[in-house]
């Protein structure tokens, strides 16, 4: 008896590829997410709260940071830092002018100063940097801390 | 003549290459979150020449802060600020009806006072427990707690009403007065 042969056609899909579509992906998502530049002129501990509200509208936040520098030729006293850059009391208004310019029209008097200031810093300082925010209308001020 | 050579050929399963791959993109994505800032929020009065307004002492609640770090609340030196919350809440909404306290909730002002020479650490944290009191408050008004009306979604519609219901009649008024010059 003859029986007929059977063909088995094995259809398979390689799987090899696989790992190189998902390496692509990952590649993807870690290019896309941008990394937050943070500030490092300036060394800081922030203080911590429990009743944080958080900012919806995270284009509106400017940030100014109050430290000790990190290169001590710099001084010793508590510094302004904006942008990466060490700027003086009196150039607080430059900077909020500057930083209103870069908000839309219609955002432009919502901006939110975020001030992240180091635990240790005499009030005095804070509220000078506040008299020198009144003066240029930049009347909103988020203190970032850390969640208690 | 020939030789026949023992081929064995040794291959490793790249099957599961996607898998090990998949684990580390899931890995990234769930170890990187996108914070948003959080902090406490207060508007700062325009810069104009202050105006002399009567407020009654009864509505003020005072907090001083001296540059020793040391507190004075309503006349009083404190060391430990434990129960000032509910301090803070009896004061304005006075359900007692005291004529020590705020006369009503829109009225009453918590004015928090800070010399030069004070940290400030020590200003956050009654900034801070402030604010819990006045977050407190609105989430009694709705029947839920201060963390979960703080996590009220304002772009919802039902959100915000809860949300606007429950500042009504009730505003924050946060006094941070000037320090002294020097």
């Amino acid at each position: 008896m003859n029986f007929r042969k059977k063909t088995i056609a094995k259809s398979e899909i390689s799987t090899a590829s696989m790992p190189d579509i998902v390496f692509l992906l990952l590649f993807f998502f870690m290019v896309s997410a941008t990394m937050k530049k943070q500030d490092d002129q300036v060394k800081l501990k922030t203080p911590e709260a429990h009743a944080l509200t958080e900012v919806q509208k995270q284009f509106l936040i400017k940030e100014l940071h109050v430290g000790k520098p990190k290169n001590s030729s710099l001084g010793i006293g508590y510094k302004i830092s904006a942008e990466n850059k060490m700027i003086q009391l009196s150039e607080i208004g430059h900077w909020v002018e500057t930083q209103r310019a870069t908000l839309d029209e219609t955002y432009k008097d919502q901006m939110i100063v975020l001030l992240r200031a180091d635990e240790n810093v005499d009030m005095g300082f804070i509220t000078d940097i506040q008299q020198e925010l009144r003066k240029y209308k930049a009347r909103k001020i988020l203190y970032r801390t850390l969640e208690k | 003549m020939r030789i026949k050579k023992n081929r064995s050929e040794v291959t490793v399963s790249a099957g599961s290459m996607a898998d090990i791959a998949f684990l580390l993109l899931i890995f990234f994505l769930v170890a990187t979150t996108l914070s948003k800032d959080k902090g406490l929020m207060i508007q700062l009065p325009p810069d104009m020449p202050p105006t002399k307004t009567r407020i009654i002492d009864r509505n003020l609640f005072k907090i001083h802060i001296n540059s020793a770090n040391k507190f004075l609340i309503e006349n009083e030196v404190r060391t430990n600020l434990e129960g000032l919350v509910d301090e803070m809440k009896e004061f304005v909404l006075n359900p007692s009806n005291s004529s020590s306290l705020a006369e009503n909730p829109e009225k009453a002002i918590i004015s928090i006072k800070t010399q030069r020479g004070t940290t400030y650490s020590y200003f956050i944290e009654i900034l801070d427990l402030v604010k819990e009191a006045y977050y407190q408050m609105y989430g009694e008004k709705l029947g839920i707690t201060s963390d979960q009306f703080r996590a009220l979604d304002r772009d919802n519609p039902t959100e915000m009403e809860m949300y606007q219901f429950a500042r009504s009649g009730l505003p924050m008024n946060i006094s941070i007065a000037e320090p002294n010059k020097k």
